[in-house]
């Protein structure tokens, strides 16, 4: 199996919890016979790197001046884009599927979708709803804009637990039968995750 | 046709949303290459009332959903549509089984066309018809320089950058710092048949509402802003109407529309400049039609259409040496030029036009063989085909082909 795993946060770059969490989901996965493609933002240290069985790619924006994390990530998605499609033709196509950690490359993973059919997992680490305390800005309300895509086209809404789930479908309407509860440090984790990824492989959600 | 060229153009606007100038030029430059057996996808934004898909002259339209995601401010919305816009052409591209060659205007669609590039890893072209540096005159806050960069970005991942003069190759050139050898000189165009175009309508009873019999009409067409300098017109009123009876007619919206009408109150001329607001298209080209002198004083053009289709519409033209409109009008032969931002010039130039029969049809004879021969769509398609060619054929030999 072949994963590209997306998150704009990744070791060294530890900007809340989720840094360490994709970490040891990627290694893991490596450990698995999963072979793994990291794509993540980095200020300055881009390019291509081997660590602990995980191919990592870091980029940065080719826009330096923004007004907001909005925009900043509206424009970080065409680097993600362009390393994403550059591992899709170096290993002929065979990507089966991506892991689009939180709301920030959801964009990148749609059009990857459209273009070349490969499915994605959203991971919900957050939501804006919750970051934001309930403030609904066009500035949040865009966020969530992109939340929503998030939850709309992906083959599967992953959550760390019931009460995420129950948010998702409150504030995106998700179908109960999309999301699937996946508790981090569980004695299952692992196993369920490769589940998940080979039920979208197969193409059964 | 097999072996066909396929382009999908991308714009922000396209006939019926027309916001600027990008919107005919996309529209006529996609319908000559039908013409000129390249098949072409454009795709844009939505607009009530207009299809999601559409054949128009050979032109595959689609439009869309561009108002979904609510945004804080203008330039958040503009990568917001182009997140949709992206989504929306990758599915169709996949539909298609394949583009040739993307073609994207301006910074408004700059996200998108680098982000089909690289998936579909085909050529990106960008046609710069304005950049921010030139609008604002400078880089003056983080959101100027964002844009700035987005432009920058765009060039930068062009395989060409296209420009409607030499005055814009040389500023993008220098505000970008990119390699001559990047960039192509293609003018813009117009459709002279369309502007000289006769209607059955009574010219004479049209003019009665604009202007008296014995005024001569002074024509003014653009965005009341700033760089199209419409304050310098309003003050070379006083000093053309010294000299010869004339009546201005200003069309077009703008913020400095309040301010200017109370001036032209205050200092008593109100009864000679008409202030018409945005017009449509039919009425436009009969007032270029009827004006004795269309003048174009802006202190920023990149280009200049609308000294163009003046000069289509057989109207002589007065216009400030500045930026396209410098290249457009040869002076004293297909126009009178007039130093930027001077009134006095202004004036001169205008009362030169009015009070000199002879000169004004020689300027209009020579301005409508010039449009006819060199800014005409047929032609410039063919130079646009000719880029995509040659991008296509270096393409060739990369190892993305």
């Amino acid at each position: 199996m072949q994963v590209l795993i997306f998150s704009w946060e990744y070791p060294p770059r530890v900007v809340g919890k989720l840094a360490d969490y994709v970490k040891e989901l990627a290694v893991q996965l490596a450990k698995n016979m999963v072979e793994t493609w990291m794509v993540t933002y980095h200020d300055y240290m881009t390019g291509e790197f081997e660590e602990d069985g995980v191919k990592t790619y870091r980029v940065t924006n080719s826009v330096k001046t923004h007004i907001s994390v909005l925009t900043w990530v509206l424009t970080l998605n065409q680097e993600v884009e362009r390393v994403a499609a550059n591992i899709y033709y170096k290993v002929g196509g065979r990507i089966d599927l991506i892991d689009v950690q939180d709301w920030h490359f959801i964009p990148a993973a749609v059009t990857l979708k459209k273009a070349f059919g490969i499915p994605f997992v959203y991971s919900v680490e957050s939501l804006e709803d919750h970051r934001s305390h309930g403030a609904n800005s066009p500035f949040n309300m865009a966020i969530k804009s992109i939340e929503w895509l998030g939850m709309y086209e992906a083959g599967w809404v992953v959550v760390k637990s019931e009460w995420m789930a129950d948010e998702a479908i409150r504030i995106y309407k998700v179908p109960e039968t999309k999301i699937k509860v996946v508790k981090p440090g569980s004695a299952r984790w692992i196993k369920t995750i490769l589940e998940i990824y080979k039920s979208l492989k197969e193409g059964s959600p | 046709m097999p072996n066909e060229l396929r382009v999908m153009m991308l714009t922000w606007e396209f006939p019926p949303r027309i916001i600027g100038g990008i919107s005919p030029h996309v529209y006529y430059l996609s319908r000559s290459l039908a013409k000129n057996a390249a098949k072409v996808y454009v795709v844009t934004c939505d607009f009530p009332g207009a299809p999601q898909h559409e054949t128009l002259d050979g032109v595959e339209v689609y439009r869309i959903d561009s108002y979904k995601n609510p945004s804080p401010d203008f330039a958040s919305w503009v990568y917001l549509m182009n997140m949709n816009m992206q989504k929306e052409a990758a599915s169709l591209v996949r539909e298609l089984g394949g583009v040739d060659i993307f073609h994207a205007h301006d910074w408004l669609v700059a996200n998108a066309g680098i982000g089909l590039k690289h998936v579909f890893r085909r050529p990106l072209l960008a046609t710069i018809h304005s950049t921010e540096y030139g609008r604002r005159n400078g880089i003056h806050s983080d959101y100027e320089r964002m844009i700035h960069e987005t432009e920058a970005w765009l060039t930068y991942e062009a395989w060409r950058v296209i420009c409607c003069s030499n005055y814009m190759v040389s500023h993008v050139k220098w505000v970008f710092g990119l390699p001559e050898d990047k960039l192509v000189m293609i003018p813009n165009g117009v459709d002279a048949k369309e502007c000289e175009k006769s209607e059955d309508i009574d010219l004479n009873q049209f003019r009665r509402k604009f202007a008296l019999p014995e005024e001569k009409i002074v024509l003014f067409v653009g965005r009341l802003v700033y760089e199209k300098g419409i304050h310098v017109l309003i003050n070379a009123v006083p000093k053309v109407l010294e000299k010869v009876n004339a009546k201005f007619v200003v069309v077009g919206n703008g913020y400095m529309q309040q301010s200017l009408s109370e001036y032209i109150k205050n200092i008593g001329f109100a009864h000679k400049v008409m202030f018409t607001g945005f017009v449509d298209d039919r009425t436009l080209r009969n007032l270029q039609k009827c004006a004795d002198v269309s003048v174009v004083p802006s202190l920023f053009e990149p280009f200049g259409i609308v000294a163009l289709e003046a000069m289509a519409a057989k109207s002589p033209v007065v216009v400030s040496d500045t930026g396209g409109l410098s290249e457009i009008v040869e002076h004293e032969v297909t126009g009178i030029k007039v130093y930027p931002n001077n009134p006095d010039s202004l004036a001169w130039g205008i009362s030169r036009v009015l009070l000199d029969e002879n000169l004004a049809n020689r300027l209009r004879e020579n301005a409508y063989r010039k449009v006819v021969e060199k800014f005409n769509w047929d032609k410039i398609s063919q130079q646009t085909k000719k880029v995509y060619k040659n991008v296509l054929n270096e393409y060739s030999r990369t190892f993305w082909a």
